[in-house]
């Protein structure tokens, strides 16, 4: 393919809401969450990029990245071409670093290295979603509109993750006023009821011009870059809205992750997310999934390496994962080598990696309150 | 950089027993356990040895084979100094040649290893399902100050004058070669793995090649010159699992053994050593909510509705609502519609069985017997059409028509 890398560079910002799932990132960030089996949250906004021809992707990161820096590796996975270029970006570490809440003290920290590249163009976004999205086409209207900056959006009402956020909350989102195709005012974490152009927070900008609105604010001492930057120069930036009609997973609480997991057990909503492009991801290198003679399986979506002797029904299973004889897991997500012993019985429960269910143990949550087992621990 | 010892590994056999299942591809690019392909065990094992560099001679069909191994990533063998190298014929001033034999295809290749300066050549087959440590083969070559070892495995006497087998002195120094004898002396049957000093290697492969009259063959020509030479030639006995899956009653039993590895005493799930193979694609499978699985192995891709059966199904595999697939070997992307029946089979890659097509015969009483067992063989990309019958013994490599019987 001649020509086939995209006048863009990519920036991720991998920490983005992380406080409104504190259980799952007690050790790692919302990027490196375990999300439909064997892939992370990072994976499916990365492998996007990757797929539109943006192979240079910056990853900005702040806190708890050890699992995502073990995760991407040398980002080998993601670069079909063995041309690109992943980069986690840790906070520098001198006196006058900040750990970044907002967009813009987050590229306000890669400033020198977005001025060194020659690409001109940067999209960005958050990696609470899990999606497929094209952002060759997002790049190729953005610049046949010659706008400043085209802002993606999807059509939906207010998830109740987001509705429920208290009023002091630093976690904000954005829904968007567009006519035409013009976004004429951005709203911030509007409780308007009924269906609205909810912004998924992916952008394409001119990366000149970014840097001069990120160092300009940050003078100002901004932080968001929705509500201190484009909100604010509405009149003078020429900000398009670019509506996404695809399948898209928003990840907003320990609830909206089961059930997004749960979604995907329905073969629709798993092609829908997987089908466009394939979603790259460091993928366990073990033997097939074993299905022994005890093993009753309805409705599963199983990682390899998995050894199932028991009774195992709408469950999504990772990488490892071992069930027990006579043992019976319902509607539940267990992640790596979690193991459950013979007979245990689990129902609606979220098990990080590497937990124990003992023999002919009980544990039951309900499907609007899942019970959290976290890492490593014994039950 | 020179390195210890370098790895050849024979990948270019056709492996013509294996019928419909090779008309496409090499035999070490035959899948195998389900998200395996035979070479993957003699790979594996060198990483896992510490083997970093290997050479792989590949001659019959090797599009797949290439495009499988790649730059070596899944191996940890995509390296700076070292790491895989496919090594096909080539065309060379003084002409060229295809590989004539086992020993040609190694002399046509001496300027590669020579680059290495190694001490050792290990020389692997590459269509063994077997877990070797080759530390421990080497450990041995030099403790014996051999100038050439072979692998062995100690077969029943009774079967012992179907191998090549190496009589040897209380000392494992090898006195006798007997080539499929009818009166065996031993039973120790030669496993085609072999080490040399290089430089032995480097003198016996280009004397025989000025041989004219030689076949150069390993076993016919190179090991008869060195014991004639009275060479340190040792055998060095190996007793973990072996199989060598020339037919396609062997390979389908060698993948059944990998489902009970409790009996089979092949076991795939070892952290300690494990088997790398190439993945693509979506990494998990999907259940659904009517399907059956039991006793069975299942890896990514493979999307299950209907009923599996004490069967292994590669990657991207789909079973529709209401078919049976029991004691079979379904390979890459093969979609098995609904209502259809696939018993005691191998189905190799990217075959559609359409609907209510019915293939091999169960489990009959004469497997019992110890008589070879019938196995039913579709080949790549045929299409078994609605309603056909394939009988227990066929081989089918073009496609079959709607309600069509072939037994």
């Amino acid at each position: 393919m001649l020509n086939s890398c995209a006048d863009a560079i990519g920036i991720l910002l991998p920490n983005s809401y992380d406080s409104m799932v504190p259980e799952l990132v007690r050790e790692r960030l919302m990027g490196a969450i375990p999300f439909a089996g064997s892939y992370r949250l990072v994976d499916f906004i990365l492998s996007s990029m990757v797929n539109g021809d943006i192979e240079n992707v910056s990853l900005v990161v702040k806190e708890n990245y050890h699992s995502l820096m073990t995760h991407l590796g040398n980002g080998r996975e993601w670069s079909p071409s063995g041309t690109g270029n992943i980069n986690l970006i840790p906070p520098f570490a001198n006196k006058d670093s900040i750990v970044y809440t907002g967009r813009v003290e987050a590229i306000y920290g890669i400033i020198p290295y977005l001025k060194d590249r020659r690409e001109k163009y940067i999209v960005m976004s958050d990696v609470n979603l899990a999606v497929n999205f094209d952002f060759r086409d997002l790049l190729d209207k953005h610049i046949a509109s010659g706008a400043d900056v085209t802002a993606v959006y999807t059509q939906e009402a207010i998830p109740r993750d987001l509705a429920e956020l208290p009023a002091d909350t630093k976690n904000l989102y954005y829904t968007l006023d567009i006519k035409g195709n013009r976004v004429t005012k951005i709203n911030v974490n509007s409780k308007k009821r009924g269906i609205q152009n909810l912004a998924m927070n992916i952008y394409a900008v001119d990366r000149e011009r970014l840097i001069q609105q990120i160092s300009e604010a940050h003078l100002q001492g901004s932080i968001y870059y929705e509500r201190d930057i484009l909100a604010k120069q509405m009149d003078e930036l020429d900000v398009r809205g670019y509506c996404f009609e695809g399948y898209v997973a928003r990840i907003g609480s320990l609830r909206s992750y089961f059930e997004e997991n749960m979604k995907l057990l329905e073969a629709e909503n798993e092609d829908a997310l997987f089908g466009p492009n394939p979603v790259y991801t460091n993928s366990c290198d073990e033997d097939p999934t074993r299905y022994l003679s005890g093993a009753s399986v309805k409705n599963v979506m199983a990682a390899d390496g998995c050894r199932i002797d028991g009774e195992v029904e709408n469950c999504i299973l990772s990488c490892g994962v071992q069930i027990g004889k006579g043992a019976r897991v319902k509607n539940c997500i267990l992640m790596n080598d979690v193991v459950v012993e013979d007979g245990a019985v689990l129902e609606y429960v979220i098990a990080d990696k590497k937990v124990i269910i003992h023999a002919g143990k009980e544990l039951k949550g309900t499907d609007t309150f899942p019970v959290y087992v976290e890492k490593g621990r014994s039950v | 950089m020179a390195k210890e010892i370098v790895a050849m590994l024979l990948a270019g056999g056709q492996g013509s027993r294996l019928y419909a299942l090779t008309q496409k591809l090499a035999k070490p690019a035959v899948p195998f356990g389900g998200k395996y392909r035979m070479i993957d065990f003699p790979l594996s094992n060198c990483v896992n040895s510490g083997i970093d560099t290997v050479g792989i001679l590949t001659q019959y069909q090797p599009l797949i084979l290439n495009e499988y191994i790649g730059n070596g990533e899944p191996w940890n063998l995509d390296r700076k100094n070292g790491g895989v190298h496919v090594l096909p014929p080539y065309q060379s001033a003084k002409g060229s040649d295809w590989y004539k034999g086992t020993a040609n295809a190694i002399y046509q290749n001496l300027s590669f290893i020579a680059r290495y300066k190694p001490k050792y050549v290990i020389i692997l087959s590459g269509d063994q399902i077997c877990k070797q440590d080759y530390r421990d083969f080497l450990k041995f070559h030099k403790e014996k100050g051999a100038e050439f070892s072979v692998a062995v495995r100690e077969v029943a006497w009774e079967d012992a004058s179907r191998f090549g087998l190496m009589v040897t002195d209380d000392k494992d120094r090898i006195t006798e070669f007997q080539e499929k004898p009818k009166q065996p002396k031993s039973n120790l049957a030669s496993m085609g793995i072999y080490i040399f000093n290089w430089d032995i290697l480097k003198k016996y492969l280009e004397e025989d090649e000025a041989d004219s009259e030689s076949e150069n063959d390993f076993g016919n020509n190179i090991i008869p010159n060195l014991l004639q030479d009275g060479r340190a030639m040792y055998a060095y006995r190996f007793s973990g699992y072996w199989k060598d899956v020339g037919t396609i009653p062997a390979l389908w039993e060698a993948n059944m053994e990998v489902l009970s590895p409790e009996k089979s005493g092949i076991n795939l799930f070892d952290e300690n050593w494990q088997i790398h193979s190439r993945t693509n694609g979506r990494v998990v499978h999907r259940i659904g909510r009517e399907a059956q699985v039991t006793d069975s192995m299942i890896t990514n891709g493979c999307h299950i509705e209907g009923v599996v059966k004490h069967s292994l199904l590669s990657p991207g595999v789909q079973v529709e609502k209401g078919a049976l697939v029991e004691d079979s070997v379904i390979m890459g992307d093969t979609v098995i519609k609904a209502g259809a029946v696939v018993r005691h089979s191998i189905v190799a890659e990217n075959v559609t069985i359409e609907e209510n097509a019915i293939v091999g015969e169960e489990a009959s009483a004469a497997d019992s017997d110890g008589k070879e067992k019938l196995i039913a063989n579709i080949g790549p990309d045929v299409i078994v059409g609605k309603g056909a019958r394939i009988g227990a013994k066929a081989m089918i490599e073009k496609s079959v028509k709607e309600g069509e019987m072939i037994c």
